[in-house]
């Protein structure tokens, strides 16, 4: 590997240990944060920030609060079973989830299952729509997903339990504790989550059976500040999770699933003068079993290990101009009784640079390259720019080339893995609008999204399937949302509205690709009076294709959620909140044959002392 | 599509905008009444998609409906990968391998009569002999010792009894009270065809053929066995062969090898022909031939044809189920047994095999 040579004109690795001297007490907000450049470099771009109180409102599981509250599109086989995701009409393997700021999206299938992640433990959950492959690397094409964990460096301790019970005997716990101070910060937070998922399947006399499902995650952060200028930080999470695969209408099932997460990261960060240089270390491990049957012992596996070793360095040459060098290097192992054994490595050099140019207008410019011997990597960039024509108004263009690099089941799946295959390619290209008033913000993103050497899993002559680089897919659209806080004495209301219309065709058969709807659209509405609170959530699914000639089809559907908190407490939190899900009965299927519950209640409680 | 209209949706995007488009108003279809004199063509249907369906396509090729079990029965679902339709008396029975049941219907109109449910684990292929009926299960696919074929007592549709076998019990085929079970070896390989007595149903013998048995026919007193091979991604390739047994002693009495990558599988007998197929080519050959055909009688690419999934021959037509790329309907081509096309049809999601209704 020819390391040098791509980082010809690039930062020297190593200048993170020039440090010492500098007084600042309080560190800056780009060592807060672990992903710096979702606020560096992500102006030109649409990124909606879901925070705590956000997070706490919905279910969960990722799924679920992305689901109710972006317009990305996601298909469940049956609660809380297998989801994925259809970002701007793309595939389940080109929505980035970035963890941190670290990519975690599967080795061994190139996506992420959005009910193995509990959204809990995170401070915030980022949605950065568009390609951003430059930056995060692969599967960034319909977007990315990033789940944030702030460093706090301030006097606080805090501990917060927040409890769940539900229909179908689901049963959820999250339990954070946050102490800091100016020179050390730990977050701890566990949750589990439980759920018999028994539900009834609407105009029928049947249960959903063998749907049951556990969880159990970790996620304890620390941080220290060695000197003024130099921090310490670790974050470390494991998911662990049973669960048994549901059944479908018509096929029963016996199946279950275990899988265990882990993800660890080390973070040396040091502030010079106008240089913030993070030194990373990550390891992730991934890890599933799957039984055929529950009752039995015999199980197929499979397993990916990863290490990542990366250096970021920002040079702030003044109040106008930015430059950040990324020098990744990546080896995952690929092993397990479904996958040839096999490693990878992959090196990377990432090069950004931001630019007021003027005060109303700047631009950010991302370039990727990556060396390595799997497959051949494209020269990856994105321009982006944003200017504001007015103080209310702003546009924002962006272009981008972005890839998803073949994973391990598709190169080394045993018998049918294809080592020749190549990345899929995409080009994107995206204008948006954006109207913020004192209480109001309108935006509206059209997007053009042109993408090559599809891998697809296709049946050769003889009836074996092999993935190959094969479809070209066109998916174009529209975003628009609508936000609006108007505060009165102690009254609040919030409104957020979110609709999106998505053609994503096959080039070839001038078919919309199957599960992406053309329309989706949310709104959420929370009207608050002093400790009182109501909130409701609304979703509408257009029909979606359920096979590629778009002969098979599901309805459309709308799914109606209502709930209600009081807070007791007077300076801290003693909330106790219930909610309705799915109020008005609907009968729906995400996945065909596969239907989602009827009614269903929860009960809510927080405390925070 | 270019930059204009991308501008142009992103500026002219109202906040609330659902489509107000609705749907063409279904199509209502009428069941036939009556499904004799025609072919009913099983669609085996995606793997969890629980699409399983039925096509009835006239003898005279004037009529086709698709999807008529549903039709007749709308408040049922057929199944998840149907696996094997197979005809006795005036029944029709059909094998859900994902659903683990099987669906008995009146051949002539469809009717629902039964639904067995209990008995099965993995249920592949049935067929009937000495007033019963028999049905190869895989067992749990990880494990080789939990094979069996399942016993139906067909006066009440329950499973009976069970008879173990090796591993990958597959296609069953009934002559003179025996049966004669292929063992393909569901997710291993197998190599034998275990004979059935159906007075006792036990085990009695044990043929050894070639590698992965996968289809069968019964031609004046003999067993035809074409065997595919073990695949390329096996690690250890072997070549097909089609192999002829004396059913007066079940020993192989012949045996023809294919080359190495040629993995035949669809074996057929028709008016003293042999056929088979292999990739997207049908092959036929004199019944009593020693040699093997050089070149393919038709091939379906001509047609635009990809896969031949399920396969026939039946009074001089061969039939040709494409299954095209197994989540689009599938296509049914006809040729004359002379290999000129005849014409094709679209049917249900993976044509997987062919019942001729008199």
């Amino acid at each position: 590997m020819t390391l040098r040579k791509l980082f010809v004109g690039c930062f020297v690795f190593g200048c993170q240990f020039i440090s010492a001297q500098n007084d600042s007490i309080v560190p800056l907000r780009e060592v807060i944060v672990s992903d710096a450049q979702l606020k560096n470099f992500s102006q030109t771009q649409s990124v909606s920030v879901l925070n705590d109180s956000v997070i706490k409102k919905n279910q969960s599981s990722l799924t679920s609060l992305l689901n109710y509250n972006s317009a990305i599109y996601f298909k469940e086989n049956g609660l809380g079973m297998v989801s994925s995701p259809s970002f701007r009409g793309t595939t389940a393997q080109q929505t980035a989830v970035i963890w941190n700021g670290i990519n975690i999206n599967s080795q061994l299938n190139g996506q992420t299952d959005f009910n193995t992640i509990t959204t809990r433990d995170f401070d915030n959950v980022a949605v950065r729509a568009g390609g951003g492959s430059a930056i995060y690397g692969s599967g960034a094409i319909g977007g990315s997903i990033h789940l944030n964990n702030d460093m706090v460096f301030r006097e606080q301790f805090t501990n917060e339990l927040l409890l769940n019970c539900g229909s179908f005997h689901f049963i959820g716990a999250n339990y954070k504790i946050r102490a800091s101070t100016e020179k050390a910060s730990t977050q701890i937070s566990v949750s589990r989550n439980s759920s018999d998922n028994d539900y009834k399947y609407l105009d029928t006399n049947r249960k959903n059976e063998n749907g049951q499902f556990q969880n159990t995650s970790i996620h304890a952060n620390f941080g220290y500040q060695l000197n003024p200028a130099t921090i310490l930080k670790f974050y470390s999470q494991l998911f662990e999770g049973e669960r048994h695969f549901s059944g479908t209408l018509a096929a029963p099932s016996k199946s279950k699933y275990r899988n265990l997460d882990t993800r660890n990261l080390m973070e040396w960060d040091g502030v010079f003068h106008s240089f913030v240089s993070k030194f990373k270390l990550a390891f992730l491990g991934e890890q599933y079993t799957y039984f055929e049957d529950k009752d039995q012992s015999f199980y197929t596996t499979g397993r990916a290990e990863t290490v990542v070793v990366k250096h970021d360095l920002t040079y702030k040459v003044n109040a106008k101009l930015i430059f950040n060098s990324i020098v990744d290097f990546t080896q995952t192992k690929g092993f397990g009784s479904d996958v040839l054994a096999h490693k990878r490595q992959i090196a990377s050099g990432i090069f950004l640079m931001k630019l007021h140019v003027f005060k109303q207008l700047q631009y950010e410019i991302s370039v990727r390259k990556e060396d390595t011997q799997n497959y051949k990597s494209p020269f990856l960039y994105a321009i982006g720019t944003k200017y504001d024509v007015t103080k209310n108004y702003n546009l924002k263009l962006n272009f981008s080339r972005n890839f998803r690099i073949p994973t391990f089941n598709d190169l080394y799946w045993k018998g049918s893995g294809n080592a020749s295959l190549n990345p899929e390619d995409a080009y994107q290209f995206e204008v948006g609008q954006e109207m913020v008033f004192k209480n109001i913000r309108i935006s509206a993103t059209g997007f053009y999204n042109k993408i090559e050497n599809m891998i697809s899993w296709k049946p050769n002559t003889s009836g074996v399937w092999r993935p190959e680089n094969t479809n070209k897919v066109h998916a174009y659209g529209m975003e628009s949302n609508l936000n609006l806080n108007e505060k009165i004495g102690k009254h609040n209301l919030n409104l957020q509205a979110n609709y999106a219309y998505t053609v994503s065709e096959n080039q070839e058969t001038k078919k919309q690709l199957i599960y992406t709807p053309f329309h989706k659209m949310i709104t959420s509405l929370e009207y608050s009076y002093n400790k009182t609170a109501i909130y409701c959530q609304f979703l509408y699914n257009g029909k979606v294709f359920t096979s590629s000639d778009n002969f098979y089809k599901l309805q459309e559907y709308k799914v109606f959620n209502m709930g209600f908190d009081y807070d007791f407490g007077k300076s801290k939190t003693y909330k106790i909140g219930f909610q309705i899900l799915n109020l008005f009965n609907e009968k729906y299927q995400s996945v065909s044959m596969r239907p989602m519950p009827g009614i269903n209640f929860n009960i809510n409680m927080n405390l925070k002392l | 599509m270019n930059f204009k209209k991308v501008i142009l949706l992103a500026l002219l995007s109202p906040i609330f905008l659902v489509s107000c488009t609705k749907d063409e108003d279904p199509i209502i279809e009428t069941p036939l009444g009556a499904y004799d004199n025609g072919i009913l063509i099983l669609n085996q249907g995606g793997f969890n998609k629980g699409n399983a369906s039925i096509s009835y396509l006239s003898n005279d090729f004037s009529t086709l409906q698709n999807n008529i079990f549903s039709l007749v029965n709308p408040t049922l679902i057929l199944g998840d990968v149907a696996q094997n339709m197979a005809i006795y008396g005036d029944l029709a029975f059909i094998v859900a391998n994902i659903s683990n049941k099987i669906e008995v219907v009146n051949r002539y109109t469809m009717a629902h009569v039964a639904t067995i449910t209990t008995g099965m684990n993995n249920p592949r292929y049935i067929a009937f002999a000495n007033g019963k009926g028999y049905v190869t299960n895989w067992g749990n696919g990880s494990s080789v010792s939990d094979d069996f074929v399942a016993v139906l007592d067909l006066t009440n549709y329950t499973v009976s009894g069970t008879i173990s076998v090796v591993e990958g019990p597959d296609k069953i085929i009934e002559n003179n009270g025996y049966l004669y079970v292929a063992h393909s070896g569901g997710f291993g390989y197998g190599n034998t065809i275990s004979v059935i007595n159906t007075i006792s149903d036990a085990v009695t013998s044990t043929i050894n053929v070639g590698d992965v048995p996968n289809s069968m026919e019964i031609n004046n007193g003999s067993l035809y066995v074409l065997c595919e091979g073990k695949s390329s991604w096996s690690g250890a390739e072997t070549a097909g062969e089609l192999d002829k047994v004396d059913l007066g002693t079940n020993t192989v009495t012949s045996s023809i090898n294919f080359s190495l990558t040629a993995h035949p599988s669809n074996l057929d007998i028709d008016n003293e022909k042999l056929y088979y197929t292999s990739g997207s080519s049908v092959y036929s050959m004199g019944i009593a031939a020693t040699t093997l055909p050089t070149s393919a009688l038709l091939t379906i690419s001509a047609q635009g044809g990809n896969t031949i999934y399920s396969f026939a021959v039946k009074n001089n037509y061969i039939y040709v189920g494409d299954a095209g790329d197994f989540s689009a309907n599938g296509k049914v081509f006809t040729y004359f047994s002379s290999g000129t096309y005849v014409h094709s049809h679209t049917v249900g999601v993976i044509p997987a095999g062919f019942c001729f209704n008199k």
